[in-house]
C-alpha cells in the first residue's frame, strides 16, 4: 500500500528527530557520573572473556617482522646501561665455564706478564696499606677524596674499595 | 707465584693516584736503569776513545765532566721519557704514569719542569716527597711545581683474569 510506505517514513523521522532532542537534552557527564563502573565491571566474567579469546589467532594475525622493523634498536641500546650489565657478570664464573681462560692464559702466559702482575699487585697493596696507615695516625678518613684526575676516572666514587693486597 | 694477584673481586685502578711505596720502587728502578745505561755509555766511550787516540783513557781523571755528562744524562733520561709517554722505564716495569692535574697526557713543557725540580724535592731534605703520603692527590713538591700527578696505568683487573686463566689452565693440565 502506497499510504503505509509514506506513513513509516514519517514515523521515521520523528523517531530520529524525538531521538535527537532527549540525546540532546540528557547530560551525559551527570549520566555517566551515577553509573557505577565498578558494579558493572565486577558483573563481567574477564576470565570466561579470555578464555573465549583465540589468542594464537591473533598472534597470527600480528605481523612480528614489520614491528622490529618500526623498532628504533640503536635507541633501545643507547638507552642500556653495558657497563652495569658487565658488572653483574661473574667474570670469574665466565672464565671458569668457558674455554675464555685458556685463550687468555696462551695469549699472555709469559712468565714476565706473571711477575709484571705480581709485582704491581704487591706494589698496590703495600701503598693501600701505607695509605691506610697514615690516614690512621692523622686521624682522618679519605673516603671523600678523589681517587684519581677527573679526565681519568671521572666523578669521584663515594667510598673507594682497598681490594688489592688486602689480604 | 699464584699467590701474588688478590683472590677477591679487584676493582680496577686504571687513573686512580699511584701511591708512595709503587712510586718509589719505580724510581729506584730508574735510578738503576739510568745508572746501568750511563756506566755502559762511558765504558763504550772510554773504549772507543782508546780505540781511536790509542792513548790510555779514564774517566775518573775527568770528574767534573763525568758529573756534568751524568747530570745531563738524567736530565734527558727522565725529561724524554715524561714528554715521550708520561713514563719511564722502572714507571712502566710498575704500572704507573705521570699525567696533568686533570688527567690528560703531560707535553714536553711539563717533562722538562718536572725533571729539572724533582731534585728540589731530594734538597729539602726529601720533605718534597711527603706530599705523596699526606696530600689527597699524592702531590710530591715536583708534582705541584710542574702540575702533574702520578697514576697507575695497570690494569688490575686484566690482571685478575689472566690470573685466574693461568689457575683455570694449569688445573686442567
Amino acid at each position: 500500500m502506497p499510504g503505509t510506505g509514506r506513513l513509516e517514513q514519517l514515523a521515521q523521522a520523528v523517531a530520529e528527530r524525538v531521538v535527537t532532542l532527549v540525546l540532546d537534552s540528557i547530560d551525559m557527564d551527570e549520566l555517566l557520573s551515577r553509573v557505577d563502573v565498578d558494579a558493572i565491571v565486577s558483573k563481567v566474567d574477564v576470565d570466561g572473556l579470555i578464555d573465549r579469546v583465540d589468542v594464537d589467532k591473533i598472534i597470527d594475525r600480528v605481523d612480528v617482522e614489520k614491528i622490529i622493523d618500526r623498532v628504533d634498536v640503536e635507541k633501545i641500546i643507547d638507552r642500556v646501561d653495558v657497563k652495569k650489565i658487565i658488572d653483574q657478570v661473574d667474570i670469574d664464573a665466565l672464565i671458569e665455564q668457558t674455554e675464555l681462560g685458556t685463550i687468555i692464559a696462551r695469549s699472555t702466559s709469559g712468565v714476565a706478564s706473571e711477575v709484571l702482575d705480581v709485582v704491581r699487585a704487591q706494589g698496590v697493596g703495600l701503598d693501600d696499606f701505607i695509605a691506610r696507615w697514615v690516614n690512621r695516625v692523622l686521624r682522618r678518613s679519605s673516603t671523600d677524596w678523589p681517587v684519581g684526575p677527573p679526565a681519568l676516572v671521572g666523578q669521584p666514587p663515594p667510598a673507594p674499595e682497598l681490594t688489592t693486597g688486602d689480604r | 707465584m699464584a699467590s701474588g694477584v688478590p683472590d677477591e673481586p679487584v676493582e680496577g685502578r686504571q687513573g686512580h693516584y699511584a701511591g708512595a711505596v709503587t712510586r718509589l720502587v719505580a724510581f729506584g728502578a730508574d735510578v738503576g736503569a739510568s745508572w746501568g745505561l750511563f756506566t755502559v755509555g762511558a765504558a763504550a766511550l772510554t773504549f772507543s776513545i782508546q780505540l781511536v787516540t790509542g792513548a790510555k783513557f779514564s774517566l775518573t781523571g775527568h770528574q767534573l765532566a763525568s758529573l756534568i755528562a751524568l747530570a745531563v744524562w738524567e736530565f734527558l733520561y727522565f725529561a724524554y721519557q715524561w714528554s715521550l709517554g708520561g713514563k719511564t722505564i722502572g714507571m712502566a716495569v710498575l704500572g704507573i704514569r705521570v699525567v696533568r692535574t686533570d688527567g690528560m697526557p703531560i707535553g714536553p713543557r711539563q717533562a722538562v719542569v718536572r725533571t729539572l725540580t724533582l731534585p728540589l724535592s731530594f734538597l729539602l731534605l726529601g720533605l718534597g716527597f711527603i706530599g705523596i703520603l699526606l696530600n689527597r692527590d699524592r702531590h710530591a713538591l715536583h708534582d705541584r711545581l710542574a702540575g702533574t700527578v702520578v697514576v697507575y696505568s695497570w690494569d688490575a683487573r686484566a690482571a685478575r683474569l689472566r690470573w685466574l686463566a693461568r689457575q683455570d689452565t694449569g688445573a686442567a693440565a
